[in-house]
């Protein structure tokens, strides 16, 4: 069996594995076993078989395609030595100077399932499958099956009845509820599956599908103990800011699908029944075209959709005879395409996805949710929260990355830069153990999205990868500290590192992990590897555009704030003297079972971002799916005015920009790390002094930049209030005008019943007797009059359409 | 051909048989010699007939599973109407018992008669004059089922008031303490739109003419009876076309085919300023817009639902409300297309003002039945901006694919609604049958209270949400999506619309079903479903996800009709009218569209 064929079975099964566990836990969870134990088994042996798929998968990728170093300037041999099926067009040795006809890197993609067709529209479930996915599927059922084993530990308090502290009762109690052990791994399942159909996706409705079905298991799992008014208040807010991006995608779906008609990644072959092949282009080769060089270009959908006044007179000319005003229309092309047209709509279609990731991935301005969203159990912030679900929004970004303009990615790269400083600065004075660990991730997606943005689209993605290992230990370590402690405020802990050894140990190591400690030139943790290319690239691409050197001071001032808030937090748990002797008595170390994946996840911590002898590494693989047309420096811009360039990434690896960088990462992080000491664990500093010399700015930053605040007086009060004006419209306007025109229908009737009494019936008072006595009864049922009523009602709304299509359309005539 | 002929066809039996069987019942239920007191007899029989009409249907609309196909029953992929019944009625007029069905009207049909059965189901907890309400909700029964068979107008607008009355007893006797205030004003608008749809059935009638109609035409519109041999058909069209006076015609296919001619005969004739055709469309379409509802005739809804009993509700939602969408599509557009072209603009923009203002309407609602029906009101606009963007004009090369996937999507949104509706008024109805009262801010803890029920209540809200993998997804997302090629500002505003439903679903959830204790009275009522109850909103949860998992299910009776109707249009377009303006606005500023070249094709 070929790759083409074993790839998407494969990671097809591991996909759904999960839905299966999802599935049989619905309906039989409480059944298996004492309280639904055996659950836990259930969910942890489909994400086990999930990996083991995603692991086979990996290990046919590699031999089809072998991992390679890539020299600076060699791209295309390691795609052209493994290029024999990817079935994606020709592919070139060439080196530095010939990067125009750079290949497509090898990928596979296909469908499986067709949800609507007509025309030449179709939207289908299907799978795209390039080393990034095999690496992402490999990562994320990797932690996954490291947070089943934990979370089965760490939720072993739903075995039995449940009291919940957080929650008063009106009768003065607290509550006590069954536990619901079945429930939480059928969550998780569900939330598996969601989250590996957006990796696997092959085109972008799919991706939309499972992004919202991602959000609603988020919206589960954050409320699982749904007796809390915080808690559900928390998911709800999840979901409903994630909606927000929503509507961006949605307007970036339509902008695509309504020019194009397509939401494909790739290219689809189909065979007509006379054997003849017809290629339907997909996105990435409808906007870089192989006969471009894989050049950003505008798409003739484009073109001809924003030049539709053109189109039309060309179109209504030549009504008669549909073929020459196609020609026509196709000939013009160019030259409307020249003129500038469908640059914007190619900028808002790339802006449009990216703000499906900013809800997402928690970015500036919708990060608000993601701290709130550690209302849910821990298990579920460190897979859902940190690793995989805000992955997503990167993830994408990654995939998306041929179709954004420079213009699109100028403005992800300061979103970036903004979300990593502002987040930042939050968790410099949080004293939830989990929201800095929450804020914390919110600024490295920042750096993420940055990273993308100035067109380090591997430095992104690697980030992406060992942060999912390292953010995954520190929650899970985190967890493990609640776990012992029972409570989430870091002022009452401390010491507990002679109490809980191995959870310092590992988290120690995730600290140095998101700081990128390394011994620079030489060695270091797998944050050291990621974090460098990051600050290169925005050296790189702040050196090719000095007006937004900006962004490299943000990347560079974050790393001292990482460098500060985590080893901040790292000694007001671990180092010194217990701060509450209550809580310091109770601690202990975890069960071996929440202990093990720690310590698992710290080897990775350390080691994902190794490159081997040979090349094999998480760098180079990336690299190897790394899209056509990128290779190279590329400058350009449709919108904003001042073209942008878009340094090549294997700039940033090397001479003095890879030097620079290296310092300043090395230097601000060691900075951060000291000042942490001074005032945390040597005490030189009192930080109570700083708060109160520093007042207005640590209260600014301890309400969260009330962002809060801003958005109930800007969004959720004004949207309560138009609901409420829309809703008295109704009783106060319509209706009252309804029934206004009721009340004079029945006057006019009391009228008319009086001509008929006086006038009428003294002509027919023989006959009137009769008549009186049914109409009488016929007035009780109101029917009587109904003639003259629908006569008002129907004279007013017709003249009211009438008028309204008067004034709005001229033009208007049957 | 003669009645006794007919009989002999058994073409001819189903579609009659499953729209008076409920009539017929219905009769015989009301003879005095079914007693009063036999209210169990009476919900059985009522059920049993139902069930009866719901499998016959059935068996018509899915033959295989059923096994062989015989030549009564419906092929699905086939975009034509099917199962045609012709027979004189009132020949002076030409007025026809005509039926037939083709992918539009099946999948409704089998809706109908699906929610029918459901609802008698949920009409036990119904105790005052139970012979009364089963009768008059059978007969309703048969007047849903005339409206979405009948191609002949007039035929279509008797079961248009057949309608109307059983409901104005349904709600104004056996609903709340509100309910006459509710019936009659559900009455009055209802009434007053089927006024206007009477005044436009006339004005088409007797502007129309048979003798326009080639032989094909006549042929395909079915005023040749099918079956005729050749000799006989050649007769009757040499009949028509050397007839001295203009053959007038209630025949719809008819009307679509003289509507649709370049020289139409509707859009010859003018009156004050407008086409008849332009004035027919806007009286029908104040007709069928009043029974979608669309804002601003839309307040009928909330009242009729809070005060109607929960069965009836279920039928308002899930299918009263697809009357006037159904009415949209298979006579405003086909009949008077000119019109339809020009008011496009109207179609779409009340169904984006609809969508929104109802989601922010339903938003602010203390009342769960209230919340629920103002949902109605949002989803139901999807169903207009599907059917009304245009788009295939001259701009767009008068592509028509777009547009069918937006007719295509409010289709799927009619069927779709019509399970996630009727879901959530079932839903409601459990909760209110147990502590009498609807007041959102007086529930919460119910998950832990009725744990089985709260599942199935939080699935078919999330149907109702729109959420992927159930039924309200399919239809919002093709019908969102299709509207940017006609508006990129009704695109928009449509698409934020998604936030709002988050926002008025979840907020409901939250307040009702999470939540650690119940806070309202009779807090002891709360028992879990009955079997009764579970028979009832299990289906419609298996069919919520079945649409969402596997809409080909419905889109391989819905498409191939409808793709026809919009490509016969969009031809039509192309024919007709090339000039007409689409809705479309410039997206950006003019200035942006004459960027420096060198800036647009740097990018390398």
């Amino acid at each position: 069996m070929d790759l083409a064929a074993q790839l998407p079975t494969l990671l097809g099964l591991a996909w759904l594995v999960p839905l299966a566990s999802f599935i049989a836990i619905l309906f039989f969870g409480p059944r298996m076993g004492p309280h639904g134990r055996n659950a836990a088994w259930v969910a942890t042996a489909a994400i086990v078989t999930s990996l083991v798929l995603s692991l086979a998968a990996f290990v046919a990728w590699l031999a089809v395609h072998p991992v390679k170093a890539v020299h600076h300037g060699g791209h295309g041999e390691a795609h052209a030595a493994d290029h024999a099926d990817a079935g994606h067009g020709d592919s070139h040795h060439d080196d530095h100077g010939e990067h125009a006809e750079h290949a497509a890197p090898p990928a596979y993609s296909g469908d499986w399932y067709t949800l609507y067709e007509g025309g030449r529209l179709k939207l289908s479930i299907g799978w795209y499958i390039d080393s990034l996915t095999v690496l992402m599927f490999v990562v994320v059922t990797f932690i996954a099956t490291c947070i089943h084993v934990y979370a089965s530990g760490y939720m072993h308090d739903e075995l039995h009845d449940v009291t919940d502290h957080e929650v008063h009762l009106s009768s003065g109690g607290h509550l006590h509820r069954p536990g619901r052990f079945p429930r939480f791994f059928q969550a998780l399942s569900l939330f598996c599956f969601s989250m590996l159909g957006i990796l696997i996706a092959g085109n972008l409705a799919m991706v939309f599908v499972f992004w919202e079905l991602v959000g609603i298991c988020s919206w589960f799992l954050i409320g699982f103990y749904y007796e809390r008014k915080s808690a559900s208040t928390a998911a709800n807010k999840a979901f409903i800011v994630n909606r927000v991006g929503d509507f961006g995608m949605l307007i970036g779906l339509m902008a695509l699908w309504g020019a194009l008609g397509t939401l494909q990644f790739a290219d689809a072959t189909t065979t007509a029944a006379d054997g003849t092949t017809v290629t339907t282009p997909g996105l990435f080769s409808l906007v870089r075209p192989a006969e471009a060089g894989h050049a950003l270009r505008v798409p003739d959908g484009m073109v001809t959709f924003a030049a539709a006044d053109e189109v039309a007179t060309i179109a209504a000319e030549k009504a008669a005879d549909p073929g020459a005003a196609a020609a026509e229309i196709a000939g013009r092309v160019p030259g409307w395409r020249e003129q500038g047209f469908g640059g914007w709509l190619l900028f808002i279609a790339g802006l449009g996805i990216f703000c499906g990731c900013v809800g997402k991935s928690a970015q500036f301005p919708l990060f608000v949710w993601l701290p709130d969203a550690m209302e849910g159990p821990t298990p579920v912030s460190a897979l859902v929260h940190s690793a995989t679900m805000v992955a997503a929004g990167v993830y994408l970004v990654g995939r998306f990355f041929p179709v954004l303009t420079p213009d699109a990615l100028l403005v992800i790269a300061y979103t970036g830069g903004i979300t990593l400083f502002i987040a930042a600065t939050i968790a410099l004075v949080a004293n939830d153990i989990k929201r800095v660990l929450a804020y914390s991730t919110v600024s490295q997606l920042g750096y993420m999205m940055l990273a993308l943005g100035v067109g380090g689209w591997v430095a992104g993605l690697f980030h992406l990868v060992t942060h999912a290992f390292f953010k995954s230990l520190l929650f899970l370590c985190s967890g493990s500290v609640i776990h012992a402690c029972h409570t989430n405020d870091m002022r009452k802990m401390g010491g507990l590192a002679k109490v809980m050894p191995y959870t310092a140990g590992a988290m120690l190591v995730g600290c140095l992990a998101i700081i990128g400690a390394g011994v620079p030139f030489v060695i270091g943790l797998s944050g050291y590897y990621s974090k460098d290319s990051i600050l290169a690239q925005a050296l790189s691409f702040a050196q090719a555009n000095p007006r937004h050197a900006i962004l490299y001071y943000a990347v560079a001032g974050g790393a001292f704030l990482t460098a500060f808030y985590m080893f901040r937090l790292w000694f007001m748990t671990f180092a010194g003297s217990p701060r509450d002797h209550h809580v310091a008595d109770h601690a202990h170390e975890s069960p071996a079972v929440m202990v093990s994946p720690l310590i698992v996840l710290s080897v990775l911590s350390v080691v994902a971002g190794w490159t081997l002898p040979g090349g094999f590494g998480v760098a180079n693989l990336i690299e190897q799916s790394r899209p056509a047309g990128t290779v190279e420096t590329a400058t350009g811009g449709f919108v904003f005015g001042q073209a942008l360039t878009l340094p090549a990434e294997y700039l940033s690896h090397e001479g003095a920009i890879h030097v620079t960088a290296t310092m300043t990462a090395f230097g601000t992080a060691l900075a951060g790390v000291l000042v942490a000491a001074a005032m945390y664990l040597w005490r030189i500093v009192s930080p109570d002094v700083i708060a109160t010399l520093f007042r207005p700015v640590y209260s600014f930053l301890a309400g969260r930049w009330y962002f809060d605040e801003l958005y109930h007086a800007l969004f959720v009060l004004p949207a309560l209030g138009v609901a409420r004006f829309a809703s008295w419209i109704d009783k106060g306007i319509i209706d009252n005008l309804i029934n206004g025109l009721a009340w004079a229908a029945r006057q006019l009737a009391g009228i008319d019943a009086w001509i008929d009494r006086t006038l009428v019936d003294g002509l027919v008072n023989a006959t009137a007797g009769a008549t009186w006595n049914a109409g009488l009864g016929l007035k009780k049922l109101q029917t009587g009059r109904l003639r003259q009523y629908v006569m008002f009602i129907a004279v007013g709304t017709v003249a009211l359409f009438v008028l309204a299509s008067m004034l709005f359309r001229s033009s208007f005539a049957g | 051909m003669t009645a006794a002929d007919a009989i002999s066809q058994p073409a001819l039996w189903p579609l009659t048989a499953i729209l008076f069987i409920p009539a017929v019942v219905a009769a015989f239920l009301s003879l005095p010699i079914i007693p009063k007191a036999r209210e169990e007899a009476i919900r059985w029989i009522t059920l049993a007939t139902t069930a009866v009409v719901f499998v016959l249907s059935l068996w018509m609309a899915w033959p295989q599973l059923f096994g062989a196909v015989g030549p009564a029953q419906f092929t699905i992929g086939e975009a034509g109407m099917q199962g045609i019944v012709k027979q004189p009625w009132i020949p002076a007029f030409n007025i026809e018992y005509l039926l037939g069905v083709d992918g539009i009207s099946m999948p409704l049909v089998l809706l109908t008669t699906f929610l029918s059965m459901l609802a008698a189901a949920a009409s036990w907890p119904i105790t005052k004059h139970v012979k009364a309400y089963h009768v008059l909700f059978l007969l309703l029964e048969t007047g849903m089922l005339g409206v979405f068979v009948s191609l002949d107008f007039f035929l279509f607008y008797v079961f248009w008031e057949v309608m109307l009355l059983p409901m104005y007893f349904l709600i104004g006797i056996w609903g709340g303490p509100r309910r006459e205030y509710a019936a009659i004003k559900f009455f009055l608008y209802t009434l007053f739109g089927s006024v206007l749809m009477l005044l436009a059935i006339l004005m088409l009638y007797f502007t129309s003419d048979l003798r326009m109609l080639s032989p094909e035409q006549l042929q395909t519109a079915h005023v040749i009876a099918p079956g005729l041999d050749a000799a006989a058909a050649a007769d009757a069209v040499t009949a028509i076309k050397t007839a001295a006076d203009p053959i007038h015609t209630f025949n719809l296919l008819a009307l679509a085919q003289l509507g649709q001619l370049p020289n139409s005969p509707f859009a010859a004739v003018n009156l004050w300023g407008m086409s008849l055709e332009a004035w027919a469309f806007l009286l029908l379409l104040i007709g069928f817009v009043i029974k979608v509802p669309v804002v601003p005739v839309h307040t009928w809804l909330p009242d009729a639902h809070v005060e109607a009993p929960t069965p009836i509700s279920m039928i308002l939602a899930g299918v009263l409300l697809k009357l006037g969408g159904y009415g949209i599509l298979r006579i405003c557009y086909p009949i008077c297309p000119g019109a339809g072209l020009s008011l496009a603009w109207l179609v779409c923009g009340l169904g984006v003002v609809s969508m929104v203002y109802g989601a922010f309407a339903a938003l602010a609602q203390k009342d769960f039945k209230r919340m629920v029906a103002y949902s109605s009101v949002s989803h139901m606009g999807y169903v207009m901006l599907g059917l009304g963007v245009w788009s295939a004009v001259a701009g767009n090369e008068f592509r028509w694919d777009a547009w069918a996937q937006g007719v295509n999507g409010a289709m799927f949104q009619m069927l779709a609604h019509g399970i996630s509706s009727a879901g959530m008024f079932f839903m409601v109805g459990v909760l209110y049958d147990r502590v009498h009262h609807r007041n959102l801010e007086e529930f919460g803890g119910i998950f832990n209270r009725m744990p089985v029920y709260s599942g199935l209540a939080v699935a078919v809200f999330f149907a109702g949400l729109g959420l992927p993998g159930l039924c309200g997804f399919i239809g919002e997302v093709l019908v969102t999506l299709s509207s940017w090629n006609y508006s990129r500002v009704l695109a928009v505003i449509s698409a934020f619309t998604v936030i709002l439903t988050a926002a008025y679903i979840l907020w409901a959830i939250q307040r009702v079903y999470l939540g650690a204790e119940y806070k309202g009275p009779h807090g002891d009522h709360l028992t879990p479903m009955t079997g009764r109850e579970l028979a009832i909103a299990t289906p419609l949860v298996f069919l919520a996800i079945l649409f969402g998992v596997a809409p080909q299910t419905l889109f391989s009776y819905v498409t191939p009709s409808v793709n026809k109707q919009v490509e016969t249009l969009a031809d039509w377009t192309r024919r007709v009218r090339p000039d007409a303006p689409g809705a479309q606005e410039p997206l950006v500023p003019a200035a942006a569209a004459v960027a420096p070249p060198a800036a647009a094709t740097a990018q390398r």
